[in-house]
């Protein structure tokens, strides 16, 4: 059998090689072009900012009707959040870079809503995130700080945010994005014994719970008795899967939502996220509210 | 025991009037030569109007117009023409693409009207090869939206139907010609 012919061109990047043909050619790497073009060099390689913002263009920052957060309007829309460390990026996201008219310079880093569950919960339409400047956010689940870092943005330098995570991997990522974050604490300890961390946690306004864990109701409920005011809120998101995937996502949720009453944690609000993440909720709702 | 003269403050400003000067105490006039150093206020001062209101309202319009510290203080730009008519181009971006559909922005507030900033897209490192290049950025908003490639074509589409639909509709029989006119005899041979 015949080797395959190489061509010129061809390729996500350009160059020499197998990659993809040119114009209908039906031997690989034949002909000129494919997507990057002719000959040797850099292809346009196909990015998120195809559809949206590209860089250089202009955007229209607006506030969002949540306190803290900005919309980005141009031809598309994003979520976008004031930057704390102007210049610093996180995960390759795009910034908007502001001046206004008396020279001063503000940053935004766009909010990706595939990657973070709150992001998604703001444009599918939560009431009330209750996540605000200068409040105290205990949050269950850091990772590798994706979201800390937008919610560390939207409490600004008079807030705080304690972000727990178990894994040790996730924590070194957590651990350097705190070294530039001034209100950031990341706390490298398991979620479901909050009594290990209780000298480094004071009383919280907020407590976001991104646990995937059966008993990610009750590891809620434990860190709100020692951490979150009477009258406080939380948000809890809930990966169907990983509580049951045997019986149905909206079963499996009802099932969540009798748990966290029964411990003084009142549900106001239920989001299905099936937008961006199938088979995903998000909860909100107050700690020990005071009866109407 | 020599009594320190302390400086008059606030309301106990005294008006100088040539060659006169009042009495706070007994409300009698005396010369001002005699107490020229007793006064120790420059002329010309201003005092603050004892309308608490009128004070507030002086403090409000130092202050710059601002979103407040739940949006970091977002400052309310001065309105340019420029500036209007990005708003206005935003307000019917629903027109500019038929293949893009938005929410319709129902905000509680007016916030999004009267607060506002322009910014430029600064591209991650991975995404040099998505971006606009130099050529194709532009000062405004509108004039970027105007030269999108993409737009234009279907600008000019949109143009070209309803220039069609409003072409003064012609009488049809007067533009046959030839054979094609019934009023024409058929040639005999």
């Amino acid at each position: 059998m015949k080797p395959p012919q190489r061509g010129r061109g061809g390729g996500v990047r350009g160059g020499r090689g197998l990659a993809r043909g040119g114009e209908g050619s039906a031997v690989r790497g034949s002909g000129r072009g494919g997507e990057s073009g002719r000959g040797r060099g850099p292809g346009r390689v196909k990015s998120e900012s195809d559809g949206g913002i590209k860089g250089g263009s202009k955007v229209l920052v607006t506030p969002h009707r949540h306190a803290g957060v900005f919309v980005a309007k141009s031809k598309a829309d994003a979520l976008v959040t004031k930057n704390l460390v102007p210049g610093e990026i996180i995960y390759n996201e795009k910034r908007i870079f502001v001046q206004n008219e008396d020279r001063s310079t503000v940053e935004y880093r766009v909010w990706n809503p595939h990657r973070s569950k709150l992001a998604d919960a703001i444009t599918t339409g939560v009431d009330n995130i209750w996540i605000k400047p200068g409040v105290k956010v205990l949050y269950l689940g850091a990772s590798s700080g994706y979201t800390v870092s937008h919610v560390s943005d939207i409490v600004g330098p008079e807030g705080c945010v304690y972000a727990v995570e178990h894994s040790d991997i996730c924590g070194k990522v957590l651990m350097n994005m705190a070294e530039k974050r001034t209100n950031v604490i990341p706390i490298i300890e398991d979620a479901r014994h909050p009594a290990k961390y209780r000298m480094l946690v004071g009383m919280v306004d907020i407590i976001f719970s991104d646990v995937n864990h059966p008993e990610q109701a009750n590891i809620l409920s434990l860190n709100a008795s020692y951490f979150l005011k009477s009258g406080g809120h939380f948000m809890i998101s809930i990966k169907a899967n990983s509580i049951d995937s045997t019986i149905a996502a909206e079963t499996v949720y009802q099932m969540e939502v009798e748990k966290l009453q029964m411990e003084e944690l009142r549900p106001t609000e239920i989001l299905h996220l099936d937008s961006c993440e199938e088979k995903h909720a998000c909860v909100f709702g107050g700690y020990r509210l005071p009866r109407k | 025991m020599a009594e320190t003269k302390q400086p008059l403050i606030g309301l106990k400003w005294e008006p100088k009037l040539p060659g006169l000067s009042l009495d706070l105490k007994t409300g009698s006039t005396r010369s001002k030569t005699a107490e020229s150093s007793k006064s120790e206020l420059v002329d010309g001062l201003c005092l603050p109007p004892n309308d608490p209101r009128k004070i507030n309202k002086m403090i409000r319009k130092q202050l710059k117009d601002t979103t407040g510290s739940n949006w970091f203080d977002m400052p309310a730009p001065t309105m340019t023409p420029e500036l209007k008519r990005d708003l206005q181009l935003l307000k019917l971006r629903t027109v500019m693409d038929p293949a893009l559909h938005y929410k319709k922005s129902v905000s509680r507030s007016k916030l999004a009207e009267k607060y506002f900033q322009i910014g430029t897209v600064i591209e991650p490192a991975e995404e040099f090869y998505g971006r606009l290049t130099k050529k194709n950025r532009k000062a405004t908003l509108a004039d970027e939206l105007v030269s999108d490639p993409k737009t234009a074509l279907y600008r000019k589409r949109k143009v070209r139907e309803i220039e069609e639909k409003s072409r003064a509709v012609t009488n049809k029989k007067w533009n046959k010609k030839g054979n094609q006119s019934k009023n024409t005899k058929p040639r005999r041979n």
